[in-house]
C-alpha cells in the first residue's frame, strides 16, 4: 500500500520535475547558443497558455489519442516507481507510441501523415534496442522486475557499459531531439511545420506535451538505474544523460531516415547491445 | 457421454457437410448451418469442462474404428494420386506412391502385436484446440452464409456452387477436430491428409486460373509434409513399437540420452508441421491462399489448417526437449518471425499483411515450442489462442470491406471510416487486439520473450530476431490502424449498411469475444492455459522447472497486481473515450495546410493553378527497395532451408 502511495506521490510530482527539467532543457540550449534564453518556468507558463486556448481539432479520434498517450505515458512511470516489470512498461510505452501514430495518421493533412511514417521508423530504430536492454537487465538481476535491480551489490554501469551507450541511443530516438528529431522537431529544419504534432493544438497539444515531460522523467529514471547503488551516482548519469542529450542536440543537424535507420540505429545501437548481452552471456 | 460429445465434434460436421452437398436447398442451408455450429460448440465445450480423459473406443457401431481409417487412408491417397493424374503433376503423384508404399510397409510388415492403442486421449492442448475450432471456425462459417451469398451475386454465377462450399467447410471442421483429438497417430494422418485436400478444394473453389495454380501450390506443399508424416510414423513404429502418442511420448520422455535414431522421426514431424503451419520457405502456399473467398482465408488462418502444424509440434515437443534439435526449431522460428515481419512491411495488400503476419506468429509459437520449457509452452499456447480470435475477426472485417470497397488495398481503405464507421472501427480494434496491451496477443509475446530471455541455448541471436521483429509488427498494423479510422469530419455516423445479418452478427460476435477473452486473460492463462501445460508435463513426470519466469504472472500477487493495471487501463481508455465525446461540434477545423487549406466532399486539399482543386496525397512508407517481396524472398528462402537441412541433416 505505502509503495503504492509513494509511486502515486511521485506520478504527481513528476509533471513539475518533467517540466522544470523541460526549462532547464531550453535554457541550456540558450546559452549553447549564445543567446539568454527564457525563464526556468516558460514551460508552464506555455503549459496554462495552452490550456486557456479554444479546442480546434479535425476529427475525434485526435481528442482520443492525445488522452491514450498521457495516460500511458502516466502508467508507464507508474509502473517505474511501482518497480513493476520491465517488459510490461515497454508495451505500455507503446501504447502511447502507436496512438501518437494513429492519431497522426487519421487525419487528412501530408504534414502529420508524412510525420508518422518517419515517427514509425523512428519506432523500428528504438524498440529492438529497448527490448535487448531490458533482457540486458534481466540477465544480470535474474528477473525483469525493476525492483530487483535494488539487490544487486555493484552498479550495472560496470557490467552493461555498452548497454548504457546502446539506451543512450534509443533514448535520443524517443525524446526525439536532432539528429533523430526527423519525426517532429523543435528545429525547423525537418521542414514538416510540427510532425505527428501538427494537428495538435490548445488543450490538446498540452496533453502531449504533459507526457512528453513525464516520458522524459522515466528515461532519465532508466538511466539512472545504471548506478542504482548510489544517490549521487544516480544524480550524476541522470544529469550527465540529460547533459548530453542537449549538446547533441545543438551540435548535429538533421539525418535522412535511410542513414538512420541503416546506419545509425541498427548497426551502432542494435551491435552495442548485441556485444553486452553475448559478453553477460559468456560471464 | 464422451463418446455423443466426440461423436458430435467430429463425425457430425462430416455428416451434416454430405447432406448439405445431397440436398441443395438454400432455406435448409439457413437452418442447419447455424444448429450445427451450436451443437458442436456445445459439444466443445463440454468436452472442455470434462478435462483430459481416455476413451479406448476400438470400435463405433461395431464397426472396427483402425481397419476403418486404414481402409480411407487408402481410399484417401488414391483419390489424391488421382487428382495428381488430373494435374499432369509428376510431383505430386510421385509423392503420394511414396505415401502409399510407405503405408503398406507400416501397415503390412511393422504391425502393432502390442495391445490396441488407445483412440482418444486428449490433454489440455487439444481440448483448447476443440473449443477454438467449433467456436471459431463455427463464427466463420456463419459469416460465410451472408458473405457467399454476395461473392455469388458478384460473380454471376449460373448454379450456385455453396452446397460444395459449406460441405467441405464441414468436413475441414470435422477433420480439425479429428486430428487434435485422436492418440493414434495413423488416424491423425487421415485427418491430417483430409485438411490438406479440403484446403485444395477450398482454395480453388471459385475456378480461376491463379485459383488453381495455388491451390496446386498448396497441394503439392502439404503432399509433401504429409509423405514427411509417413516417414515419421515408419521410423516411430519402428523404434518405438507403437503408434500411440501417448506411449511415444512416456517412452521418449522417460530417455535419458536422445540418439538420433530416436529423434529421426521428430525432425520429419517438424517438418511435416512447417508445411502445414507455412514457414520459410513453404510460406508461398498459404499467401496464395488469399484468392480464394474470405472466409476460406479466415478458417486457414485462424481456427484451422495452420494451427493444426503447430498443435502437433507442441503435442510432440516434450520428446526432443533439452536437444540441440529444439534449438534448431527455435532458432528457425524466430527466422521466420523477422523474416516475414520484413515481409510484411512491404506490403499494401490487406490480405497479404494478415497472411505475412500469421506466418510470422506461427514463427513465433515455433520458436516457443523449440525453447521447450514450460513456461514457453504456456506462451504458446497464449498465442495460438488469442491469435485465432483476432485473425479470423481481422480476415472477416477484411471480407467485408472488399465486398463495400472493391479493394482490399490498404491505401484505399483511407476514409473507411466515413464509409462504414462501425466495421472500420471493429478492424481498429481487432488489430489493436493484435499487437498492443492489455490485449491476449500482447500477453503471450512478453511471456515469450520472458521465456526466450530464460532460455539456455542461442538465447542472443532467438531474442535479437525477436525485438526485431516486434519492431516490424508494430510498424505495419500501426499505419493501417490510422488509415482505417482517417476522417475529416469530427465525428461519423453509421448509415444503414448493405451487410447481411450474418456477417454483422459473426463481426461483433468474434470482436466481443476477442475483447472480453483479452480482459480475462490473467484468468485464462492461471485457470485454463496453465493448468493445462501443468497437466501435461505432471503427465510425462517432466521438470515443470521455471514455469512462469519469475512468479510474476501468476504468483498470487504478481496477478492480482496486473490484474489491476489491465482494470486502471480499461478505465484510462473509457476515460478518453468520454473526453473525446465531449469536444463540441463547434470545435471543429480542417487540417493545417499552410493557410490554404480547401475542402471538397470528404477530400481536403487547395485550390493550385486555375483554381483547380488539387486534394492532398499521401502513401504510407513501404520500403519496398528494402523490403520488397523480389528482393528479399529468395535470401529467406535459401536462409530457411539451410536450417531444415541442418534440422534433419544435424542428426546423422
Amino acid at each position: 500500500m505505502l509503495s503504492i502511495l509513494s509511486a502515486l506521490g511521485g506520478l504527481i510530482l513528476a509533471p513539475f520535475a518533467g517540466g522544470l527539467l523541460s526549462g532547464v532543457d531550453r535554457r541550456l540550449t540558450a546559452r549553447l547558443q549564445s543567446r539568454v534564453g527564457p525563464p526556468l518556468l516558460q514551460p508552464f507558463y506555455d503549459m496554462l497558455k495552452l490550456f486557456g486556448k479554444e479546442p480546434k481539432v479535425t476529427n475525434a479520434w485526435l481528442v482520443f489519442s492525445a488522452y491514450v498517450y498521457l495516460i500511458s505515458s502516466a502508467f508507464a512511470l507508474f509502473i517505474f516507481f511501482m518497480g513493476g516489470d520491465l517488459l510490461l512498461l515497454f508495451f505500455v510505452l507503446t501504447i502511447g507510441a502507436v496512438f501518437q501514430v494513429v492519431g497522426a495518421i487519421c487525419v487528412p493533412s501530408p504534414y502529420s501523415q508524412v510525420g508518422a511514417q518517419r515517427e514509425l521508423l523512428l519506432m523500428l530504430a528504438y524498440e529492438p534496442i529497448l527490448i535487448l536492454v531490458f533482457v540486458g537487465f534481466a540477465m544480470c538481476t535474474g528477473s525483469f522486475m525493476i525492483s530487483d535491480v535494488f539487490r544487486l551489490d555493484s552498479p550495472l554501469l560496470l557490467k552493461m557499459p555498452l548497454l548504457f551507450l546502446a539506451l543512450g541511443y534509443a533514448l535520443t530516438i524517443k525524446l526525439r531531439k536532432s539528429p533523430f528529431d526527423i519525426s517532429a522537431g523543435h528545429h525547423g529544419h525537418q521542414e514538416l511545420v510540427r510532425g505527428v504534432q501538427t494537428e495538435y493544438s490548445g488543450p490538446y497539444l498540452a496533453l502531449i506535451e504533459i507526457g512528453h515531460w513525464l516520458d522524459l522523467v522515466l528515461i532519465l529514471g532508466l538511466c539512472a538505474m545504471f548506478w542504482h547503488t548510489s544517490v549521487i551516482g544516480m544524480c550524476i548519469l541522470a544529469a550527465a544523460s540529460l547533459f548530453t542529450e542537449i549538446l547533441i542536440d545543438n551540435i548535429t543537424a538533421r539525418l535522412t531516415w535511410q542513414w538512420m535507420v541503416q546506419k545509425q540505429s541498427l548497426l551502432v545501437g542494435m551491435g552495442f547491445a548485441l556485444v553486452n548481452l553475448l559478453w553477460l552471456y559468456v560471464a | 457421454m464422451l463418446n455423443f460429445l466426440i461423436f458430435c465434434c467430429v463425425a457430425l460436421p462430416f455428416i451434416v457437410g454430405l447432406a448439405l452437398y445431397c440436398v441443395p436447398g438454400g432455406a435448409m442451408r439457413k437452418i442447419l448451418v447455424p444448429s450445427t455450429v451450436v451443437v458442436m460448440a456445445m459439444a466443445a465445450i463440454g468436452l472442455g469442462a470434462n478435462g483430459p480423459f481416455h476413451l479406448e473406443a476400438q470400435d463405433f457401431l461395431g464397426l472396427p474404428l483402425d481397419a476403418a481409417f486404414t481402409f480411407l487412408d487408402f481410399i484417401l491417397l488414391g483419390y489424391i494420386l488421382f487428382l495428381g493424374w488430373n494435374l499432369r503433376s509428376r510431383l505430386i503423384m510421385g509423392m503420394t506412391v511414396l505415401q502409399l508404399a510407405g503405408l503398406v510397409y507400416l501397415k503390412g510388415v511393422l504391425t502393432d502385436q502390442a495391445t490396441p492403442v488407445t483412440g482418444f486421449a486428449p490433454d489440455g492442448l487439444s481440448l483448447i484446440m476443440v473449443i477454438i475450432i467449433c467456436v471459431v471456425g463455427g463464427l466463420i462459417t456463419i459469416y460465410s452464409l451472408g458473405y457467399m451469398d454476395i461473392h455469388e451475386e458478384h460473380l454471376h454465377l449460373r448454379a450456385s456452387r455453396k452446397p460444395r462450399f459449406f460441405a467441405i467447410v464441414f468436413c475441414f471442421l470435422g477433420a480439425m477436430n479429428g486430428l487434435v483429438l485422436c492418440n493414434n497417430l495413423a488416424w491423425m494422418f487421415f485427418f491430417w491428409e483430409v485438411t490438406t485436400l479440403c484446403s485444395f478444394f477450398l482454395i480453388s473453389h471459385d475456378r480461376t486460373e491463379i485459383a488453381n495454380t495455388n491451390a496446386f501450390r498448396a497441394l503439392w506443399m502439404n503432399v509433401l509434409g504429409g509423405l514427411a508424416f509417413v516417414s515419421a510414423m515408419l521410423f516411430i513404429q519402428k523404434s518405438l513399437g507403437t503408434l500411440s502418442t501417448e506411449i511415444v511420448l512416456q517412452k521418449m520422455t522417460a530417455l535419458d540420452i536422445k540418439n538420433t535414431a530416436m529423434l529421426m522421426p521428430f525432425a520429419f514431424l517438424c517438418l511435416a508441421a512447417f508445411t502445414k503451419s507455412a514457414q520459410v520457405p513453404f510460406e508461398s502456399w498459404l499467401c496464395g491462399a488469399m484468392v480464394a473467398p474470405t472466409p476460406v482465408s479466415a478458417l486457414l488462418h485462424s481456427a484451422t489448417m495452420v494451427k493444426a502444424g503447430t498443435y502437433l509440434l507442441l503435442r510432440m515437443a516434450p520428446a526432443f526437449a533439452g536437444t540441440t534439435m529444439s534449438t534448431i526449431v527455435a532458432l528457425f522460428g524466430a527466422f521466420t518471425f523477422v523474416g516475414t515481419c520484413m515481409l510484411a512491411v512491404s506490403q499494401s495488400d490487406a490480405k497479404k499483411i494478415l497472411a505475412y503476419s500469421t506466418i510470422a506468429n506461427l514463427g513465433l509459437i515455433i520458436t516457443c515450442v523449440g525453447i521447450n520449457t514450460a513456461a514457453s509452452m504456456v506462451a504458446a499456447t497464449m498465442i495460438i489462442v488469442y491469435h485465432s480470435v483476432s485473425k479470423g475477426l481481422l480476415f472477416m472485417c477484411v471480407g467485408s470491406i472488399e465486398q463495400r470497397i472493391g479493394s482490399r488495398d490498404i491505401e484505399d481503405m483511407r476514409g473507411l471510416y466515413s464509409a462504414m464507421p462501425r466495421t472500420a472501427t471493429i478492424t481498429t480494434i481487432g488489430i489493436f487486439t493484435m499487437m498492443l496491451p492489455p490485449f491476449g496477443m500482447l500477453i503471450g509475446k512478453w511471456m515469450a520473450i520472458e521465456a526466450i530471455a530464460r532460455a539456455t541455448q542461442a538465447m542472443t541471436p532467438i531474442l535479437f530476431f525477436i525485438a526485431l521483429g516486434s519492431a516490424f509488427t508494430v510498424l505495419f498494423w500501426a499505419r493501417w490502424a490510422g488509415i482505417l479510422i482517417s476522417s475529416a469530419n469530427l465525428r461519423e455516423y453509421p448509415v444503414r449498411g448493405i451487410h447481411r445479418p450474418t456477417v454483422i452478427f459473426a463481426l461483433r460476435t468474434l470482436c466481443g469475444v476477442a475483447l472480453l477473452f483479452s480482459f480475462i486473460s490473467p484468468m485464462v492463462l492461471k485457470d485454463f492455459v496453465g493448468p493445462s501445460v501443468s497437466g501435461i508435463y505432471a503427465r510425462f513426470n517432466l521438470r515443470a522447472e521455471g514455469f512462469i519466469p519469475g512468479a510474476n504472472f501468476t504468483g498470487v500477487e504478481g496477478y492480482s497486481w496486473i490484474y489491476l493495471l489491465f482494470v486502471l487501463l480499461a478505465l484510462g481508455a473509457w476515460f478518453a473515450w468520454r473526453a473525446t465525446r465531449r469536444v463540441p461540434e463547434k470545435a471543429h477545423s480542417l487540417p493545417y495546410f499552410s493557410g490554404l487549406a480547401v475542402r471538397r466532399g470528404n477530400e481536403v486539399g487547395f485550390n493550385g493553378p486555375m483554381n483547380v482543386f488539387e486534394p492532398a496525397r499521401v502513401s504510407n512508407y513501404y520500403l519496398a527497395q528494402y523490403f520488397g517481396e523480389e528482393r528479399i524472398t529468395r535470401g529467406i528462402d535459401v536462409i530457411s532451408t539451410a536450417f531444415l537441412i541442418v534440422l534433419v541433416g544435424g542428426l546423422l
